[in-house]
C-alpha cells in the first residue's frame, strides 16, 4: 500500500478520519461521462484509452451522476444546456468538484461572442480546476487531475490551519 | 450538373406558375418566385420530369429588407441542382413545404426561429435551437458581444 | 381496424422541454391511460438525454414506449447551438476554418476544406497541384480517424469495451500524424483557401506508410472483432432499415445514404481537389440496415488507405499555397461548395458583399438531416436498439446544431 512508504512496514498509523478520506477520495476521481462538444473527444475518450490511461490514476468513467465524484465540463455551455449542467452538478453526491476542461468551459472560448454561448461554466456552478487549452491535451487534462488531488488532499490540513487560527 | 434553364421555367409555367425568373448566376440556376407560389413550385419541380427528388438542404439568409430564402434542390437520376429563391417580410410568414420534401422540418424550424419569422403548416413548428426568449440571433440588426462585455463577464 | 390509441382523450402534458412552453406534448406523442390490449398500462414517455453515455454528444431524444416498444420518438436539438453561422459573419476568410474544425469537431479537415473551397470558386484561383494532393492526403487521413471514432464508439453502444480501446490506438497514431502535419491533434485549421498553410514535413510519408502498413492489418482485426462476432450482427441485422425513399425524402447523405444503394459520392461525382486523379471504389449497400451502414463504412476505411496511398505516390512538386493577399477580399457573389465529410455532404453557402468578412455563411451539416430521419425509424423497434440506431447513423451534434 502507499501509505506503507510513509510509514515503514507493519506500522500503526494516527491520521486524522477526515484526512484518510480526503487522501482515499483523491485517489479514486470517478468522472460522470459527460461529453460536450469537441473537448469530450480528447478529455474522455482518448483520456480513457491506452495511450492516456487515466485509470492508472484511479480517474474512471461512471455513466450516472449519482456515482460520480467529479463533473468534467468538456465543451461549450450555451443557454439551453446551462439548465441540464446546474441540474446534473445538483444529482451528484457530495462531496463533489468540477473540472472546466478548455476555454470554452472556462470562458466561452472561441465562440465567446454568440449570444447564446454561457460565458465561461463557472456561471452555473462553482468550478475547481480550469484547464487551459482548446482543446487541451490529454496531458494537460492529466496534470487537472493532479492539481484537484492536491486540492483534496490539502483540504483538511487547510481546515486544521483555519481551526487553529481562530482559537 | 446545371439544369436547363428553359425546361425548368417550362415546367413552372405548366404549373401554373407564373413571374417566375430563371437565370444561370454564380451559384448555379437560380429560380427566383414569389413566397405565395414556391409550394406550387416545388411539387411541380418534384413530379416533373427533371426528377428533384431531394431538397438538399434550405436555408435563409437576411438581407436588409426582407428574409430570402433559399432551397436547394437535388436531381439524382439527371445529376443536376438547381436553386429556388424567394423573399419573406420581416415579420412574414414562411410557409412549410414539409409535405413535399421531409428533409425541410427542421431546416425550416431553426430558420424560422434564428430569422424570427413565423411557421405554418409545419407539424411541429416549436423552437428548434434555442430556448424561449432569445432573440432572432441570425438577424443583421442583432450584435454579436463586444469585447468589453466579454471582459466584463 | 382502428387504432384504440386514437380515440382516447389525452391525461395531461408532457413535462416542459427545457424552458419551453408546458401545454404541448410533441407533436406525435399521446399519452393514453390504458394500453393497445385493453390492460390499464399508461404509454410512458422517456428521456433520453442530453446527458447520456450512448447520444453521441448532447442529443436529446423523447421516447414514447408501451412495454419495450417504441411508439413515438422526437429528437430535440441545440444543447450544442453555437452560432458558427452567425460568427462567420464576422470573421475574414481564411478564419473560417477555425470554426468549421469545431463544428463537425471528429472531421475538421473536411469543413475546413469546404470553406476553403467556396472562398477559391469566389476568388477564382488556382490551387497549385501538390496543394490538392496534400488536402487529399490530409482529408483521407481524416477520415480514418473519424470512421475509428465511430467504429469505436458503435462497439460501446452495443456493448462492448475492447475494440474501442483498439480503435483509440490506432486514432493516436494518426492524430501524431496530423499533429506533425498540421500542428494541433484535432482542430487543425491548416487548409486555408488558396492551398495549405505549411508544406509536409520531412519524413511524414514514411510514418504514413509504416502507420498503413500496420493498418492494414488492424482494420482487418478490428472488423473481425466487431463485425465477425455473432452476437453484434444479431443486434444490428434488420434494424433501422431505411429505405431508398426515405433517404432521399429525408436527404441524407454519406454512409447512411449508400446503405440504401444510391450510389452517390461528392468526391465521385462532384469532384474537388485530387479525387479525379485517384482511384477508388464507392461502396454501396442493398437494404439501408445498420449492418450494411457498417459494412459501407469499414469499406470506406479500406478505400482511405487506398486513397492515401495514392496521394503519397504521386504527390508532385510544386508550391503548397496559391498566391492569395493576406485579407481576402471576393467578389460579390454567392456560391455553394460541398465536400464529402465522413458523415455525408457537407456543404459551405457563401454570400460575399465584397467585404473582407462573409456577408451570410451558411453550413449543411450532414447529421442535421440523419437526427430527422430518426423521428421516422425509431418507432416500432425495442427500446434497446434505440441506440444501435443512433450509433449506426453516426451523428454528430456539433454540425447539427452549429
Ligand atoms: S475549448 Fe475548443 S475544443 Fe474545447 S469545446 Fe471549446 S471549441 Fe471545442
Amino acid at each position: 500500500m502507499a501509505i506503507d512508504r510513509f510509514t515503514g512496514e507493519h506500522s500503526v498509523a494516527f491520521i486524522r478520519s477526515e484526512q484518510l478520506f480526503d487522501y482515499a477520495r483523491s485517489k479514486s476521481l470517478w468522472y460522470m461521462a459527460f461529453g460536450i462538444a469537441c473537448c469530450a473527444i480528447e478529455g474522455l475518450m482518448h483520456a480513457s484509452g491506452p495511450r492516456f490511461d487515466f485509470d492508472r490514476m484511479g480517474v474512471f468513467f461512471r455513466a450516472s451522476p449519482r456515482q460520480a465524484d467529479v463533473m468534467i465540463v468538456a465543451g461549450t455551455v450555451n443557454k439551453k444546456m446551462a439548465e441540464t449542467v446546474k441540474l446534473l452538478y445538483d444529482q451528484m453526491p457530495e462531496p463533489k468538484w468540477v473540472v472546466a476542461m478548455g476555454a470554452c468551459a472556462s470562458t466561452g472560448g472561441p465562440f465567446r461572442e454568440y449570444p447564446n454561448v454561457v460565458l465561461g461554466v463557472d456561471q452555473v456552478v462553482p468550478v475547481d480546476v480550469y484547464i487551459p487549452g482548446c482543446p487541451p491535451r490529454p496531458e494537460s487534462v492529466q496534470y487537472g487531475f493532479i492539481c484537484l488531488q492536491d486540492k483534496i488532499t490539502k483540504r483538511t490540513e487547510e481546515r486544521l490551519a483555519a481551526r487553529r487560527d481562530r482559537s | 450538373m446545371l439544369p436547363d434553364a428553359t425546361a425548368v421555367s417550362h415546367i413552372l409555367t405548366a404549373a401554373g406558375v407564373s413571374n417566375a425568373v430563371v437565370a444561370t448566376e454564380t451559384l448555379g440556376v437560380v429560380c427566383r418566385l414569389e413566397a405565395a407560389s414556391v409550394l406550387r413550385a416545388l411539387e411541380a419541380l418534384r413530379d416533373g420530369e427533371l426528377d428533384f427528388r431531394v431538397l438538399l438542404d434550405f436555408l435563409g439568409a437576411d438581407t436588409g429588407e426582407e428574409i430570402e430564402v433559399t432551397y436547394h434542390l437535388r436531381s439524382l437520376t439527371r445529376d443536376e441542382e438547381l436553386f429556388i429563391k424567394a423573399t419573406v417580410a420581416y415579420d412574414g410568414e414562411l410557409r412549410s413545404v414539409w409535405n413535399i420534401y421531409a428533409s425541410a422540418l427542421m431546416p425550416e424550424r431553426e430558420t424560422a426561429e434564428l430569422l424570427g419569422l413565423s411557421l405554418v403548416g409545419h407539424p411541429n413548428p416549436k423552437r428548434l435551437l434555442t430556448t424561449d426568449g432569445v432573440e432572432p440571433l441570425l438577424r443583421k440588426s442583432v450584435p454579436i458581444r463586444t469585447v468589453e462585455e466579454v471582459r466584463n463577464r | 381496424m382502428s387504432d384504440p390509441r386514437d380515440d382516447v382523450i389525452s391525461v395531461g402534458a408532457l413535462a416542459a422541454e427545457g424552458t419551453h412552453s408546458a401545454g404541448d406534448p410533441p407533436a406525435g406523442i399521446r399519452r393514453v391511460p390504458s394500453g393497445v390490449d385493453g390492460l390499464t398500462t399508461e404509454h410512458l414517455i422517456i428521456n433520453m438525454g442530453p446527458q447520456h453515455p450512448s447520444t453521441h454528444g448532447v442529443l436529446r431524444l423523447l421516447i414514447e414506449v408501451d412495454g419495450e416498444e417504441v411508439l413515438a420518438a422526437e429528437t430535440s436539438l441545440g444543447y450544442l447551438h453555437r452560432g458558427i453561422e452567425k460568427l462567420a459573419e464576422s470573421r475574414k476568410y481564411h478564419q473560417l476554418g477555425t470554426l468549421m474544425d469545431r463544428g463537425d469537431y471528429v472531421s475538421g479537415m473536411h469543413g475546413e476544406q469546404a470553406a476553403a473551397l467556396a472562398t477559391e470558386k469566389l476568388l477564382e484561383v488556382t490551387v497549385p497541384d501538390k496543394a490538392r494532393y496534400i488536402r487529399t492526403l490530409v482529408a483521407e487521413l481524416t477520415r480514418l480517424a473519424s470512421h475509428l471514432v465511430w467504429y469505436g464508439t458503435f462497439g460501446l453502444d452495443t456493448g462492448a469495451m475492447g475494440q474501442f480501446l483498439y480503435a483509440v490506438r490506432d486514432r493516436e497514431v494518426l492524430l501524431d500524424i496530423l499533429e506533425e502535419i498540421s500542428g494541433q491533434r484535432m482542430m487543425f485549421n491548416y487548409i486555408r483557401p488558396g492551398g495549405v498553410v505549411a508544406d509536409l514535413p520531412v519524413g511524414i510519408e514514411k510514418k504514413i506508410l509504416d502507420f498503413l502498413t500496420d493498418f492494414d492489418v488492424h482494420l482487418e482485426e478490428h472488423h473481425a472483432l466487431l463485425g465477425g462476432n455473432e452476437i453484434f450482427q444479431m443486434r444490428v441485422k434488420g434494424i433501422g432499415t431505411i429505405s431508398r425513399e426515405m433517404a432521399l425524402a429525408f436527404a441524407l447523405s454519406g454512409a447512411n445514404l449508400r446503405a440504401t444503394g444510391v450510389g452517390f459520392d461528392v468526391r465521385r461525382d462532384r469532384p474537388y481537389d485530387a479525387y479525379p486523379d485517384l482511384d477508388f471504389d464507392v461502396p454501396v449497400g442493398s437494404t439501408g440496415d445498420a449492418w450494411d451502414r457498417y459494412m459501407v463504412r469499414m469499406e470506406e476505411m479500406r478505400q482511405s488507405v487506398r486513397m492515401v496511398r495514392q496521394c503519397i505516390e504521386g504527390m508532385p512538386e510544386g508550391d503548397f499555397t496559391a498566391k492569395v493577399p493576406k485579407v481576402i477580399r471576393p467578389a460579390e457573389g454567392e456560391v455553394y461548395a460541398s465536400v464529402e465529410s465522413s458523415r455525408g455532404e457537407t456543404g459551405v453557402h457563401l454570400v460575399s458583399d465584397g467585404s473582407p468578412e462573409p456577408y451570410r455563411y451558411h453550413y449543411r451539416g450532414p447529421s442535421l438531416f440523419a437526427c430527422q430521419v430518426l423521428e421516422e425509424i425509431l418507432p416500432g423497434h425495442l427500446l434497446a436498439d434505440v441506440v444501435m440506431m443512433i450509433g449506426s447513423l453516426d451523428i454528430m451534434l456539433g454540425e447539427a446544431d452549429r
